[in-house]
């Protein structure tokens, strides 16, 4: 566990779509900034009203109740709730979403953000790759002066997003950056378990049904909390388990990681630094 | 031309008559020979001069509550912020930039927000552009505001986006801003050509109503507050515009105010250097016209004055005013749950 915070005073966002997004690809890296010093802000774009297996409004605040304590055991600052319908994130304006986002990033003064590929290959839910795109191009708009340049009315400045991490949510994504989750494996497990609505509670539940059939599985424990954890660990970990097997540590999260662009000023001084001569008067 | 020309009306018409008397009609009259008498006319077909089709429009729609809002003294006004937006630069000082000078002058922080880039206008696009840039901020300056904002949307290509999108930004605008009372375009302004016009009026309904909601929780994280547009005053494009109108505004204490705002607009709507060129043109005829003056200035703002702004000094005639601009105005909500109180409290009985 990192006992330094080599980026206290910087900020990250992580922005999904839906509630248990963030914990489960990027659970464990989200866990890791806040514990080397950054300060976090979760974004959710829908309201979940679809997830949860109850009427649309019932989903919608039990989605909202467990998005809030999920960001709590990641150790997230705030949250932003922007609420667009589940699975119709089609039809929404792009450009009013990206500049909701614009907003966003500006006011947290976001440094890094977490989010879907833009891309998205092999994404069957639309919106996630909405909420990617949407992200990746509000991390440019941030940066300009003149777009959304009303923001500055309420002191709001022009801030880009310097790196994005973009979560490897399906077979064939790309991804060049594996991230050792192993010491924030339980956090990562805590947030998970928090998202009932979006299967949490399979652990607890499976325990329920195996009762009823008149079994058990010891590695559920006594207590629904131990099993729903039991049970993530279990079932839901194996890929990340998988891959990190060939890194040499336990847990693993992928990403496509994209850096701070190079500074192209500093190219030019140092030319200017080995090339220019002294002007004859 | 010539439907302007048929409805042009009987006023009597003072600062340029014998111009404005040339162009009236004689077949115009209160009430067309050709409407049965059976039937009531809902609209009134406007007097106009017809020297300019942007001053007041072909019709308009009178309420029976319509109320005449006249000069007030003092400044019982201060501490409030209004919020003048406009599609292009030339739509608020033509149609309420009177009024707008008015409450600004008694006690309004006033803000011109115009939403196009007016690139229509301009011998390039991009000379459009840039001079109508300009030439807003100095309509600003002129009417008082503290602050003018371009949004720079594509000039008469607003319906092609997303009408949300600008209603948002609209929201954050009000709530930073504190606005009270708006200025804007009829939403329900009829048979008006202009795309940016509907658009325009109809994203800022919606952001007066939902500046004082829930809408956009991130603003409020960012220490903004809800805040309640109280007043709108929506007023119409002419020639075609239409609208109802239920209040009208005596601005002659304003109109040399308004006449300098239009005059700030040097390359869009009827101002600009229309005096200088009339002044030209009379002199190529061997004449001279005193009231245009012997300099550019005197002559660009009497042309304007007493040519683009006599349609709204014979509409205030109507009303035994000077000059006048006419709104659909919507004021304050009607405190319902304090009626309710006061109504039930009158009717209890004791316990």
């Amino acid at each position: 566990m990192q006992t330094i915070q080599p980026h206290r005073g910087s900020v990250f966002v992580a922005v999904h779509a839906h509630v248990a997004e963030v914990p489960h690809f990027g659970g464990g890296l989200c866990a890791r900034l806040v514990a080397e010093g950054y300060t976090g802000f979760l974004v959710r774009t829908t309201n979940d009203e679809s997830s949860g297996g109850k009427t649309a409004a019932q989903n919608i605040l039990a989605n909202e109740t467990e998005h809030a304590a999920m960001a709590k055991a990641l150790g997230f600052k705030d949250v932003f709730e922007l609420s667009y319908c589940s699975h119709r994130m089609n039809e929404i304006s792009p450009l009013e979403l990206r500049g909701r986002l614009v907003f966003i990033f500006r006011l947290v003064k976001a440094d890094v953000v977490l989010s879907f590929r833009p891309s998205s290959e092999g994404e069957p839910d639309s919106d996630r790759w909405i909420t990617g795109r949407a992200v990746e191009e509000a991390c440019q708009t941030a940066g300009s002066t003149n777009d959304f340049h009303e923001h500055a009315e309420a002191g709001i400045l022009p801030h880009a997003v310097r790196q994005r991490y973009w979560f490897h949510a399906r077979p064939g994504q790309a991804f060049n950056r594996v991230v050792d989750i192993t010491p924030y494996l339980d956090k990562k497990i805590d947030a998970i378990v928090e998202c009932r609505s979006q299967n949490g509670d399979a652990g607890s539940l499976l325990r329920a049904r195996l009762a009823k059939e008149g079994r058990r599985l010891e590695m559920l424990g006594d207590d629904d909390r131990t099993a729903d954890r039991a049970y993530v660990r279990q079932f839901l970990l194996e890929e990340f388990r998988a891959y990190a097997q060939g890194h040499g540590f336990d847990y693993a999260e992928r990403f496509d990681y994209i850096g701070p662009p190079e500074d192209q000023s500093a190219k030019v001084e140092d030319y200017i630094a080995k090339n220019a001569v002294r002007m004859v008067r | 031309m010539r439907r302007r020309k048929f409805l042009a009306g009987t006023a009597a018409l003072g600062a340029v008559p014998a111009l404005a008397q040339a162009n009236q009609s004689p077949a115009a009259r209160e009430r067309s020979p050709d409407l049965p008498a059976r039937f009531t006319p809902s609209a009134w077909a406007t007097r106009k001069t017809g020297y300019t089709p942007f001053a007041v429009p072909d019709y308009f729609t009178f309420a029976s509550d319509l109320a005449v809002e006249r000069n007030v003294t003092g400044k019982p006004h201060t501490g409030k912020v209004l919020a003048a937006v406009q599609a292009h630069s030339d739509d608020i000082p033509l149609f309420c930039g009177g009024t707008v000078a008015k409450l600004i002058d008694e006690g309004y922080a006033g803000y011109l927000i115009r939403v196009s880039n007016d690139e229509a206008s301009g011998t390039t696009l991009g000379h459009g552009v840039a001079q109508n840039e300009s030439d807003a901020q100095n309509v600003g300056k002129q009417l008082g505001c503290r602050k003018t904002i371009s949004f720079y949307y594509r000039n008469h290509r607003m319906d092609d986006g997303a009408i949300i999108e600008l209603r948002a930004r609209l929201i954050f605008l009000f709530r930073v801003l504190r606005v009270n009372t708006i200025f804007t375009m009829d939403p329900y302004n009829h048979y008006d050509e202009n795309p940016d016009h509907i658009v325009v009026g109809k994203a800022v309904e919606g952001a007066c109503w939902m500046s004082g909601n829930r809408d956009y929780p991130e603003h409020y994280k960012a220490g903004l507050q809800p805040t309640h547009i109280q007043e709108k005053f929506y007023y119409a494009r002419s020639p075609q515009g239409h609208n109802l109108v239920n209040r009208i505004v005596d601005v002659s204490s304003y109109i040399d105010v308004k006449t300098r705002a239009n005059m700030a607009n040097l390359i869009k709507g009827p101002a600009g250097n229309g005096g200088v060129r009339l002044r030209e043109y009379l002199r190529a005829q061997g004449k001279r016209l005193p009231l245009l003056g012997n300099d550019d200035d005197t002559a660009n703002f009497q042309y304007v004055k007493h040519f683009l702004m006599e349609d709204f000094r014979v509409l205030g005639q109507q009303f035994g005013i000077g000059y006048a601009e006419a709104f659909r105005y919507i004021g304050p909500d009607t405190p319902y749950l304090d009626r309710i109180r006061r109504a039930a409290l009158e009717q209890s009985v004791a316990l």
